[in-house]
């Protein structure tokens, strides 16, 4: 028994090394060196380096790319390379940089025992972690990996021994079989070797069991009984045990200067982030001089993400309109079963569990319904006979046969015509009536369903949402008409779909969530508890759920609700979004090389066309947060690389709200930021490589080419314009907050986890501070700033006389 | 401040102005104008008739024009495909100009009537192929499995060259159409040699059981070279038997031979693909089965229908292997329930089934006289009975639709490919031997049992209960172990 548990939790810390790995249906982001956070970045990339095989900086190639075009600023170089002691100049220490990356590894062809040992388990790893793929599935699932390969074992000839002997009936037998011979101290390093051998597959099963869904209590895997059938197998083919020896670690701490890499990746962040942070800084000073608009005609909020930022200029452009930035789940965290689906989502960032299951329920339309079952029964019957004409092998021949001339039609209409494809479905869509349109969500607590969260919300619950929503915003007034819009993309023929939908509702369409917040707002009781709690929202003012496609920029609203008194302010407000939608895609088109006059078409056909690897940008480009109130970005155009969080400082006395998106949103951008960054660099061990040999396994994942290890992370297309031109630029992610120095420092001082990151240089923190001239500071670590223009060290104390000062002001 | 210009920009990305190279579209519009006269060519000689020739060196006859047209149309899809697909691949120039001379080889094989062409055009077309396979140059495992693929590929090279050789020596001709005239001067077992050889190279070709190694190794080619593989290259097996009808139909028992390995690669395969979880290996299994089909068809003497059969599979496996991203779905564990039927039911399914094979029969004339071709028509039929079967039962549709959509629809497809492969027989008229339906022996109705055995196996799950047959499906097709990426540093692309 204490043995068992010792093994567990030894391999509990051994599997900090793998990142987890998502199912690619709900493509969550993720730091993929999450486990080493803990660690300086420059270290911790060293390590992962040793253990995972993947670069940690970008390559010299990159660096000239962007010394060459002007991205590095030559005087912050210059400054930065004096600082670390470097004294030659700029030209010679790329070079010098190359020289050093151009020692390629040679690949090892011929085939080594351990070779055998990844060939067998990643064979039987697909096997049994296959969600519905094989019509014939691994046997004895039900009992577990080890048990299942164990099973499987006598028959198979590729393993060596497959009896009792070799495979004892328990999977901490196994281990301890196999590793009698090994002092006990060094399990930790055996398990951590043979745990980060095929990283896909261990992150895959390391999520799959911390997150427990159906399939995992169907057919349960752990790593103890991966670890078990991956050493006897070792033992079996008589392959390394224990690690090569990790002389490796003598090297690296031959001395404490801060590597070429890192200096030059720094100089390119502090580039962007002086931009950034003196436009900002600037607004700020301007902005606190002019103050009062009148009430807007509506007002939006959109997610963070970085996409919202350039449909939300355009559509302040259009109109008399105000936009706000807050987390796209809108700060619900709920599990989403749509209308008619099988199975739910758990609609919120990972850093939260769902609390609240929320599903579609058909209310009005009884006629929609009815014809939406039909179509949908109907396309599920018709999927049903071709999938079971298909799988039978008596019948699929002549099914093809008979079926034949349909595909070619279709082969030639996808390829030749993808723009009329999406008008086709543009026009299904028109003729079939979405669930939404006689759905409701099932907002209301319901005190008698058997679920395993409570279904719903209550009306405390319900109350609270929505105040945090205002708080976090630090929003005073109300428009007649308020768009809460979550985002989905809409794209063919991609198994990363998911990674382009909102990533704040863990890579899930945005829209659901969405519905809820403006359900809540509309609700009268909601309404008078908010009142009292100071959030007084006009009669006339209507809430109205949207989902903004982030691949074609159209804004559909969810207008069921509306009333006809807004009737008038709805159908301006439309076509104000069509002006918007026609600059965005523009401007989103160009970035994507198709040219200025492309828009709108060019963005449509890209969202329908089965070829198009590239269908939208996504995050790529992710640079920058910044937390603040929206005049202080207002008329800049940021070019999608920079998250926004509505905030304002004035209405937020305790740091509450601040405190709550540094925790929280802060955390979850900078997760996105590294793994944008991660698989730019290395995009073999940290991304998926190219699309164009991609093979989808199992419904969980791709691999390259005939199989292997499972690939994780972004493709290559998501991230490079072309196979040796980046488009995004990989750099850490540089935060920008509007608030007194004081807050942010109390703030970080009770956040450990927070000022860890910070310190250890995973993202870069800087705060525009308006009781101090507005003048930016840089957060220097153990809580210590430096001043951006005068680049002095300043400690500020929390003092008496500053928030005097603070509330004087006001 | 920058005035009235617009918005100040902050941070501006820099433009990623990715140079075009210029073989995309031009091979692409070279390829379509190949089409456009290929399909030019197939009316013309539908209205003069005969067939056109280099005397000595090429024959355009029926099969040639037809097979223009499939391939150029194939080709034209992927290339059409691969611009956008292969956009910014630093090996597009290479990868265009390997498609296009894959294009150009399978055209001049059809074409070609000397002997030395002919073997030439072959061996052409399967290294073009292998490299397509190695398309990423810096990536060991495609490397691999593209040097695994030229391996296979030689060796039917040189099962072909054997053939003709030895067929070239027994007749005294240097073409292919001179030794298909002077076949009855050949005496049977050198005729038997030959034919047994030519199956071979056909067998490897078509990634037939036990030559699909290659083919499941194979997916380190990019996606749109996938689909010219399953729709395109692996049609030659059967391209070389109908062309050689007259050397391989020469014996009786020899044709019942190709019956068998083409239904044993038919089952097989189908039997492989039941436990795949990755796409493509999926897909891969899926054309060794329809390959061995294929086979079957002409092994029972049905060349035209197997010309037929690869063609509208060519549609269907490039249509997959090109959508193989929509492939990914979020599942639950549960297992689906099958719903029940009525006595109603039961009749309608009858009904259709009956008709289907009808229909089939008499618009096809296969299956009106007691030969091979019944196998064929019954095949229909249990399809048609499978089909009707499976939407009958399902009591969540309408019954509007249950009733009525397989008669509405399953019947107009039949009519479909009975059109198609009438249409072929007749652009196929005056080919050697298109039709030479063999007479019902035992071993074809052995056959016949052996597919309503896997019917009933597989609508029961009886198969599913044997350890041993599931293990060793899984292992007859894993690709070969080199090809696998299971360290992903290995794998550096750019």
């Amino acid at each position: 028994m204490n043995t068992d548990s010792a093994i567990s939790e030894s391999i509990e810390q051994a599997a900090d090394s793998v990142g987890s790995v998502w199912p690619l249906h709900s493509f969550v982001t993720a730091n993929p060196l999450a486990g080493f956070e803990d660690q300086p970045f420059h270290e911790a990339v060293e390590r992962a380096e040793d253990l995972l095989g993947g670069d940690g900086y970008p390559s010299p190639d990159v660096f000239r790319r962007a010394w060459e075009t002007g991205q590095i600023d030559s005087d912050v170089l210059a400054a930065k390379l004096d600082e670390h002691g470097y004294d030659a100049d700029p030209e010679t220490l790329l070079d010098r940089l190359e020289a050093t990356a151009d020692s390629t590894p040679d690949i090892d062809t011929a085939e080594t025992p351990a070779d055998r040992v990844d060939a067998v388990l990643t064979k039987w790893l697909a096997a049994f972690l296959d969600q519905g793929t094989a019509t014939w599935s691994m046997p004895d699932r039900e009992q577990g990996f080890y048990a299942a390969v164990r099973s499987v074992a006598p028959h198979d000839g590729a393993i060596p021994d497959g009896s009792a002997d070799a495979w004892p009936a328990a999977p901490t037998d196994a281990i301890e079989r196999v590793l009698a011979d090994h002092p006990r101290d060094a399990w930790p390093a055996v398990f951590e070797h043979h745990l980060t051998a095929l990283p896909g597959w261990t992150g895959f099963i390391k999520q799959r069991a911390a997150d427990d869904d159906a399939w995992q209590s169907t057919y349960p895997i752990t790593l103890a009984g991966y670890l078990a059938v991956r050493l006897t197998l070792t033992d079996l083919f008589d392959a390394q045990v224990l690690p090569a020896d990790p002389s490796t670690d003598a090297e690296a701490t031959d001395d404490d200067s801060v590597a070429l890499e890192e200096v030059w990746l720094s100089a390119w962040e502090a580039s962007y982030r002086s931009e950034l942070v003196e436009a900002v800084a600037d607004r700020s000073a301007t902005a606190a001089e002019t103050d009062e608009d009148g009430r807007p005609d509506a007002q939006f909020v959109f997610c963070i993400d970085t996409r919202s930022e350039i449909i939300r200029r355009h559509i302040e452009t259009a109109g008399d309109y105000e936009t706000h930035g807050y987390a796209g789940f809108f700060g619900i965290p709920m599990r989403y079963e749509g209308y008619d689906a099988d199975v739910s989502v758990d609609a919120c960032p990972p850093i939260l569990d769902a609390q609240h299951r929320i599903t579609d329920r058909p209310t009005a339309d009884a006629g929609d319904q009815a014809t939406y079952d039909r179509w949908s029964s109907v396309t599920e019957a018709g999927g049903k006979l071709i999938k079971s004409l298909k799988s039978n092998a008596a019948t699929a021949f002549s099914y093809v046969e008979s079926a034949g001339s349909g595909y070619g039609l279709a082969l030639a209409a996808r390829t030749l015509l993808p723009g009329r494809v999406y008008d086709a479905h543009e026009a299904t869509d028109e003729r079939v009536p979405d669930a939404h349109e006689f759905c409701e969500p099932s907002v209301d607590y319901n005190p008698d369903a058997v679920t395993e969260i409570r279904e719903g919300l209550t009306l405390d619950e319900q109350v609270e949402y929505a105040a945090t929503a205002f708080e976090l915003m630090g929003w005073e007034q109300f428009a007649r008409l308020v768009v809460v819009a979550g985002h989905a993309s809409q794209t063919a023929n991609n198994p990363f779909d998911s990674s382009l939908d909102c990533g704040a509702c863990a890579g899930n369409p945005g829209g659901p969530n969405a519905r809820v917040l403006a359900t809540i707002c509309n609700d009268e009781a909601v309404r008078a508890e908010l009142r009292e709690r100071g959030h007084d929202i006009p009669e006339d003012t209507v809430f109205v759920a949207g989902e903004h496609n982030t691949t074609t920029d159209e804004v559909e609203l969810y207008d069921g609700a509306v009333p006809e008194s807004h009737a008038d302010d709805l159908e301006q407000l439309r076509a104000d979004l069509e002006t918007a939608r026609a600059g965005a895609a523009a401007e989103r088109a160009d970035d994507m090389g198709a040219g200025e006059n492309a828009g709108v078409r060019e963005t449509e056909r890209r969202a329908a066309d089965w070829a198009e690897t590239r269908p939208e940008w996504g995050l790529a480009g992710n640079a920058g947060f910044v937390v603040g109130p929206r005049e202080l970005t207002e008329n800049l155009d940021l070019d999608g690389r920079s998250f926004l969080h509505s905030y304002d400082w004035a209405t937020d006395d305790d740091g509450d709200a601040l405190e709550a998106i540094v925790t929280g949103p802060m955390v979850v951008t900078q997760w996105i930021n590294t793994q944008y960054y991660f698989a730019t660099v290395d995009n073999g061990v940290y991304g998926s490589g190219s699309k164009v040999t991609h093979n989808p396994v199992g419904n969980v994942g791709v691999y390259q080419g005939n199989g292997g290890d499972l690939m994780t992370g972004l493709p290559l297309q998501s991230l490079m314009a072309a196979d040796d031109e980046p488009y995004h630029q990989p750099l850490r992610l540089s935060t920008v907050i509007h608030a007194p120095v004081e807050r942010v420092t109390e703030i970080l001082a009770n956040n450990e986890a927070v000022t860890e990151l910070l310190d250890n240089g995973w993202l870069s923190l800087t705060v525009v501070d308006p009781e101090q001239d507005h003048r930016a500071f840089h957060y220097d670590g153990e809580l210590s700033w430096t001043d951006h223009e005068t680049a002095a060290t300043v400690t500020p104390t929390p003092t008496d006389e500053a928030t005097a000062e603070a509330t004087a002001d006001d | 401040m920058t005035g009235q210009t617009g918005p100040k920009t902050v941070g501006q990305l820099p433009n990623t102005s990715t140079s075009t190279p210029r073989a995309p579209a031009v091979f692409t519009r070279f390829v379509w104008a190949l089409f456009v006269a290929s399909l030019g060519a197939l009316v013309a000689r539908q209205l003069t008739g005969g067939s056109w020739e280099a005397p000595g060196l090429v024959v355009v006859d029926g099969l040639t024009v037809l097979l223009w047209v499939v391939v150029t149309f194939f080709s034209g899809i992927v290339h059409s495909y691969s611009r956008r697909y292969m956009a910014g691949s630093e090996h597009v120039t290479r990868f265009f100009t390997r498609l296009f001379a894959f294009t150009l080889s399978v055209m001049v094989l059809v074409a070609a009537d000397h002997v030395a062409l002919f073997g030439a055009a072959w061996l052409a077309m399967g290294l073009v192929m292998a490299d397509l396979i190695g398309t990423v140059r810096g990536w060991p495992q495609a490397q691999a499995a593209a040097a695994l693929a030229r391996r296979y590929f030689v060796a039917s090279s040189l099962l072909l060259g054997a053939a003709l050789a030895t067929l070239a020596w027994a007749t005294g001709a240097t073409t292919v159409s001179g030794i298909l005239t002077a076949v009855d001067t050949v005496s049977n077992s050198i005729l038997l040699v030959a034919a047994g050889l030519l199956l071979l190279a056909a067998m490897v070709q078509s990634a037939l059981i036990p030559f699909h190694t290659w083919l499941l190794s194979s997916m380190t080619a990019p996606t749109p070279a996938s689909a010219l593989m399953h729709a395109g290259f692996v049609n030659a097996g059967g391209i070389l038997l109908l062309r050689f009808a007259p050397v391989v139909t020469v014996d009786a028992t020899f044709m019942l031979l190709v019956t068998v390995v083409g239904a044993a690669s038919a089952l097989l395969g189908k039997l492989l693909k039941a436990v795949q979880t990755d796409v493509k290996r999926k897909l891969g299994c899926s054309t060794t089965g329809q390959m061995g089909f294929m086979i079957a068809q002409a092994g029972l003497g049905f060349f035209g229908a197997a010309i037929a059969h690869l063609i509208l599979h060519g549609f269907y496996k490039a249509y997959l292997f090109l959508s193989t991203g929509e492939q990914v779905e979020h599942t639950s564990p549960e297992k689906s329930t099958t719903g029940t039927a009525t006595l109603v039911g039961g009749a309608v399914t009858l009904l259709t089934a009956v008709a289907g094979g009808a229909l089939f029969a008499l618009l096809t004339g296969k299956g009106t006289h007691l030969d091979s071709g019944l196998l064929l028509t019954g095949l229909i039929s249990l399809t048609t009975l499978h089909a009707t079967w499976t939407v009958v039962k399902n009591t969540d549709v309408p019954a509007a639709f249950r009733y009525g959509a397989v008669p509405l629809v399953f019947l107009p497809a039949i009519a479909v490919y009975a059109g198609v492969y009438t249409a072929v027989a007749a652009v196929l008229a005056g080919v050697p031997l298109v039709t030479a339906p063999t007479d019902l022996t035992l071993v074809h109705g052995l056959v016949a049992v052996a597919f309503l055995v896997a019917y009933v196996a597989i609508e029961t799950g009886a198969y599913q209960r044997s350890h041993r047959l599931y293990v060793a499906l899984v292992n007859a097709s894993q690709p070969s172990s080199g090809t696998l990426l299971t360290a992903t540093e290995d794998y550096n692309e750019y």
